[in-house]
């Protein structure tokens, strides 16, 4: 029976739309008109009668008017009692610091506010940041406020005290064993050493739940060594993503996106670029792709062979001496047409052509690309290779290790730091099981959860931005964390917690500070200025030449299995989301944000393309049952366009048990995994329920009504049109009266070419500018309150459909409709063009919401930052705090607007026009919006709208809209068409 | 069907007794009146000093006198407010700026108590606000200071007051007073002596140092968009 759940209808609409944001648009060739509240009338109350309402209403009309009787209470001022140096009341202070992901840091810029880290941005100095940030970055903040973290060490469930901790810690046996993150930090490398010489039988495992073991694994058999690759992007022409997001989540994905987006100007730089990519589950630098390929993880290594097999013909094995691979293997026809054509346009581009491998490959598949580097001359130019900062890359001890140790009693003690593996191990080590039977557990962790319950202390961790510590990048460059509050709580970090192992009883800083001081050549001004800068300039790892070894090669081509899987059974990712591993499942932040291809808030969801729902007759909401052997999971399904036939794609970190805001949101994918290094699984069975869930999902929030927001075209016909919207330059007419513009006009371009939809920006926004979070309830509701929002539009074949991500935000129209339906005057003009929104004015029609085309305008349908979990320390002092019942928008951040004039004002300056960047701007990695004065003559604004590319979105409307968009440009390879 | 008979006249009872004839007009006649002088009285009330506060002296935990460290010991403004030039706040001096003092003079007065207990505990000084503008109002002190409005100009003569009371009324039309118009001059003849009177020190420490001052240089800047203080 054929199985109609909208898709086949979109599969086979002719009147299908050229854009669409979910399959419903695309299917519908009569969209509903659909209320943009949807929920208008607030929460459903219960039964009034007539009379009861309105003699409610007389009451509190009549309350209303008391409240404004009195005058307001006397506030008091507390000044300091010894003003510390250099803080001055009301003005923000910023510091360097370092964040430190699985181990590799990025340095960051913090800015303090009468005492309260507020905003955490990207150090522009910092290699492994240039200034730009990603979501985690962004929202790293938040955790630091989280009212569940624990707030004192408690032991067998009673509040204890570090003295007691310490106690304990000194009676600890020989055999301890150290389960904690990986870690590249030089102080911890010295404190592992004295923790082995005063326990020599300890041992560590450097845990992370989706390692990274195959990059090291891959380079050890080629090179006989442990390499990091580092890629050069800014060099490379035409590039060969294997399963690898490296502009969103790699390491060093904020420098390669920057590099990216330098190279990227189609317009400008004259030589185009070409970027591939082949992957499972759609990602954000997958949105950027000229030619993207859907394809199963487990099959990526078999389009890395056929690519060097076709280089192989091409010729260009010579430089790759060894064995050839055997040319007769039977992969599909697919993949060998997508390699031969990818082939030849990397020979082409030799010396200027670079392949990536993301994480999640197996060894196999970075062999390859090695050796396909190799034959296209990239090693030098396109990528080097260099030491690790890692002091374990490949892990040292494992999991498997610890259970087997456990078993056999001979395990005395177990520290766990940050880690939460009864939660994010493999279920099959039965690590629930075995932890009890351990002498002395002790968990470092910020909340109770799945680990510390089996643990009989449980120790209070420090944020990073309330301790001291260091990391190097993943470059090498050694960076410095310095804390920007004092501990909020009774917590330590790891540091701390390693040197009381260590028998150290010096805290963080003097550990650093003697660290600096034990090379006698390093002077005290050095170490004033490397905390200054936030890292030790020129202490990245040199690059280092290598041989690679054909051997490995050869046998990494016979390991690719060219089998396709039976029918039936299906992959499944394990991919790392908005949540990361599950470290931030309690960022309230974050679990708003919407996925950035998913647009799914508020949990997982297993994600698979809309053929394989057809095969499986399911739609998005019907619970799924995944089983790989004897495991077995139930999961809502979400489907998504552009994902690969026969996977699933399930972010890991969610369904976590712990306390907090995480508790119960979403599932638990770790319990699907075999293996403690894997990152996806083959073999899956998967079965539909009968049951049904409602997805927070915001894809279709704030409907189009047919309008086509977006516009994208191709290098060849962009070349041909040199315009993509002539319609546009020409004068529109008006009965609007005109306005003169004089001084600073403020206008932003945002490039769609180079945005990958990262949500890097919403997060900063949604930071800097005190916006609330609704809830999974509110979401559903379409109730969200990002300022700013990314409208990720495919558009072509649903199966292969090519991606536009669209930041919106308000347009600061210069002929506002808002303006002109607002009753009150809450929404005016300001003469240096920003669309002003006066909350004391506002009293709720919410008639400009309604009258905006752009649907940018976002309504406090509750007193949200009323909630007593808001965490207000962290709440912008230069943005109002809205109420129930007001408006708000996008300001254009008009506080460092205001700011940057002030100071111009205060300091006799001109003009400050060049001066103000904006929260999105700020954190975007690509650099992908542009904030300035129109009325600069040789301004960013100026030149984006001179661009052939530069469109303004529902320019017919007649709006006049301050933000323009500079079009998405693909260049496709010709041989595989459109 | 049938109607009956008309039968003329009926001596019914008036519905209303003859006073009402006098009472109705009353009422309306003063209803017109109240209504409108009821809003116009609330109007009056919000700007009075009953609301907004002015003219009332201020209680502080520490009896201290402006008129004695300004008048006698000539200390600059900025020397305790720290912040009036280059913060959005002039602040209050934490407890050391008052101790570098009276470490050495009035060190066992009574009345210094509250300031020595407090630099000993290390818990501040509470003290109350006079000049509580509205949270949503983001008004910054460096930008007014920097371009030579003087301390007395919103602040009025602190100098002579023994409890500091607020001068003026903080309302958006008294900002608006200025910043409608881009006139430096008519500021300065109008705004300024309806407070200060005559030119003095502590007038304000810009004007001290630049006798000619930014004033010139810089105008009042017209500033009449909402956010410039609304945000």
């Amino acid at each position: 029976m054929p199985f109609d759940n909208g898709i086949s209808r979109a599969l086979n609409s002719p009147l299908g739309r050229r854009y669409y944001r979910s399959l419903l648009e695309q299917g519908e060739t009569n969209p509903r008109a659909e209320p943009e509240l949807s929920s208008e009338a607030g929460e459903p109350g219960p039964q009034l009668t007539r009379r009861d309402l309105t003699a409610l209403l007389g009451a509190s009309l009549a309350l209303a008017g008391l409240t404004s009787c009195g005058q307001r209470p006397r506030e008091k001022i507390l000044p300091y009692v010894r003003a510390p140096d250099g803080v001055k009341p009301g003005v923000p202070v910023e510091y360097a610091t370092t964040m430190t992901l699985g181990g590799l840091g990025t340095g960051l810029i913090g800015t303090v506010q009468d005492g309260r880290p507020i905003k955490l941005d990207g150090n522009p100095e910092h290699p492994a940041s240039l200034g730009g940030s990603g979501i985690y970055e962004q929202a790293a903040l938040l955790g630091l406020y989280d009212p569940a973290r624990l707030t004192g060490p408690v032991h067998e469930g009673i509040p204890s005290d570090w003295h007691s901790a310490a106690e304990a810690i000194r009676g600890c046996g020989p055999r301890a064993w150290f389960v904690l993150p990986p870690q590249s930090s030089p102080l911890a490398a010295r404190l592992i050493e004295q923790i082995r010489l005063r326990l020599p039988w300890s041992r560590f495992v450097h845990y992370q739940p989706l390692p990274r073991h195959a990059v090291y694994a891959a380079a050890r058999g080629t090179f006989g060594r442990v390499l990091e690759t580092h890629y050069r992007l800014a060099n490379a022409r035409v590039a060969l993503a294997l399963d690898a997001d490296f502009t969103a989540s790699m390491p060093g994905s904020l420098r390669m996106a920057r590099e990216l987006g330098q190279r990227r100007g189609r317009n400008t730089s004259g030589s185009e670029s070409r970027l591939y990519v082949a992957e499972a589950m759609l990602s954000p630098t997958g949105s950027l792709a000229d030619q993207h390929l859907s394809l199963q993880s487990s099959r990526v290594p078999q389009l890395a062979r056929a690519v060097l097999q076709q280089l192989d013909q091409l010729g260009l094995r010579g430089k790759v001496r060894g064995a050839a691979p055997s040319a007769s293997s039977s992969t599909d026809t697919r993949i060998e047409a997508f390699a031969r054509a990818v082939a030849g346009d990397l020979a082409r581009a030799r010396g200027e052509a670079v392949v990536l491998v993301g994480e999640r490959q197996p060894r196999e598949t970075h062999v390859l690309a090695h050796a396909i580097n190799q034959a296209l001359g990239s090693f030098g130019r396109t990528l080097y290779f260099a030491e690790t900062p890692l002091l374990a890359p490949e892990g040292g001890s494992s999991l498997e290790d610890l259970a087997a140790a456990i078993a056999a009693s001979e395990v005395d003690a177990l520290v766990i730091l940050e880690e939460n593996p009864v939660f994010s191990a493999p279920p099959s080590l039965r690590l629930e099981h075995l932890l009890p039977r351990v002498p002395l557990r002790i968990h470092l962790t910020d909340v109770e959860n799945e680990t510390s319950r089996l643990c009989q202390w449980r120790l209070p961790l420090s944020h990073f931005l309330e301790s001291w510590g260091d990391a190097r990048a993943l470059d090498g460059t050694v960076s410095y964390a310095q804390p920007l509050i004092g501990a909020r709580h009774e917590s330590r970090s790891s540091l701390e917690l390693l040197a009381l192992f260590a028998g150290r009883e010096e805290g963080a800083l003097e550990l650093l500070r003697a660290l600096h001081q034990s090379d006698a050549q390093r002077s005290e001004a050095e170490w004033e200025q490397r905390l200054q800068a936030g890292f030790a300039a020129g202490s990245a790892f040199p690059p280092i030449d290598v041989t690679l070894d054909a051997e490995a090669v050869s046998s990494a081509v016979q390991a690719v299995s060219a089998s396709t899987h039976d029918d039936g059974a299906l992959e499944v990712n394990f991919t790392l989301g908005k949540v990361h591993d599950g470290r931030f499942v309690n960022n309230a932040w974050l679990l708003e944000l919407p996925h950035p291809m998913t647009k799914q808030c508020w949990g997982n969801a297993a994600v698979l393309s809309p053929a394989t729902a057809t095969r499986l007759g399911v739609e998005s909401g019907d619970v799924l049952e995944i089983a790989i052997q004897d495991r077995k999971l139930a999961v809502p399904a979400l489907i998504l366009p552009g994902h690969a036939d026969g996977a699933l794609s399930l972010d890991v970190g969610y369904g976590s048990a712990g306390d907090g805001l995480g508790h119960g949101v979403g599932v638990n994918a770790y319990v699907l995994r075999t293996g403690v290094a894997e990152h996806f699984s083959v073999g899956a069975r998967v079965e539909r329920t009968t049951m049904r869930v409602e997805l927070a999902l915001t894809q279709e929030h704030f409907r189009l009504h047919g309008r086509d927001y977006v516009k994208s075209t191709s290098l060849e016909e962009y070349r041909r049109a040199k315009r993509v919207a002539p319609e546009q330059r020409s004068p529109q007419r008006t009965l609007l009266p005109t306005v003169p513009a004089a001084g600073i006009q403020w206008a932003m371009s945002i490039d769609t070419d180079i945005c990958s939809g990262c949500s890097a920006c919403v997060v900063a926004c949604q930071a800097e500018n005190n916006v609330p979070v609704v809830g999974k309830r509110g979401v559903m509701q379409s109730r969200e309150m990002h300022w700013l929002r990314i409208d990720r539009y495919f558009e072509g074949d649903v199966n292969a459909p090519r991606v536009v991500n669209q930041p919106m935000l308000c347009q600061h129209c210069e002929k506002a409709p808002c303006e002109y339906v607002c009753p009150v005057n809450a929404t005016v003009h300001s003469p240096d063009g920003l669309n002003e929104m006066v909350y004391n004015r506002c009293i709720g029609t919410r008639f400009c919401s309604n009258n905006c085309p752009y649907k940018v305008r976002r309504f406090n349908w509750f007193d949200y930052s009323a909630e007593p979990s808001t965490p207000l320390l962290q709440k912008n002092p230069e943005v109002t705090v809205r109420e129930r019942g007001v408006m708000e928008k996008c300001t254009f951040c008009v506080q460092r607007v205001r700011r940057a004039e002030q100071r111009a004002l205060a300091e006799g300056r001109p003009s400050a026009a060049t001066e103000v960047v904006t929260a999105c701007q700020a954190a975007c990695p690509t650099q992908a919006i542009q904030f300035g004065s129109l009325a600069a003559a040789d301004g960013p604004i100026r030149r984006a709208r001179a661009d052939g590319r530069s469109y303004a979105a529902l320019h017919e409307l007649g709006t006049r809209p301050r933000v323009t968009y500079l079009a998405k440009v693909r260049n496709p390879n010709p041989e595989l068409g459109e | 069907m049938r109607h009956a008979p008309h039968r003329g006249p009926v001596d019914m009872p008036a519905l209303f007794p003859p006073w009402t004839n006098t009472v109705f007009p009353a009422v309306l006649a003063f209803s017109a009146l109240a209504i409108p002088a009821a809003a116009v009285g609330l109007m009056a009330f919000v700007r009075s000093p009953w609301n907004t506060g002015q003219f009332e002296p201020v209680e502080q935990p520490v009896q201290f006198d402006h008129r004695h460290h300004v008048v006698d010991d000539e200390i600059d403004c900025v020397y305790c407010h720290r912040g009036a030039e280059t913060s959005r706040f002039a602040g209050i001096p934490a407890t050391d700026v008052c101790m570098g003092c009276h470490s050495q003079v009035w060190s066992d007065s009574p009345l210094l108590e509250p300031v020595r207990r407090s630099y000993f505990s290390g818990r501040p000084i509470s003290w109350n606000r006079v000049y509580d503008l509205p949270d949503f109002v983001y008004f910054d002190h460096a930008v007014h200071v920097k371009k030579g409005v003087r301390c007395a100009t919103c602040h009025g003569r602190v100098e002579t007051m023994a409890r500091v009371h607020q001068v003026a009324p903080l309302s958006m039309g008294w900002c608006l007073d200025c910043h409608r118009q881009a006139d430096a001059g008519r500021l300065e003849q109008g705004q300024q002596q309806a407070y200060l009177g005559n030119t003095s020190m502590w007038g304000a420490t810009v004007r001290a140092s630049e006798p000619n001052g930014a004033w010139e240089r810089h105008p009042v800047t017209r500033l009449t968009t909402c956010t410039a203080c609304h945000r």
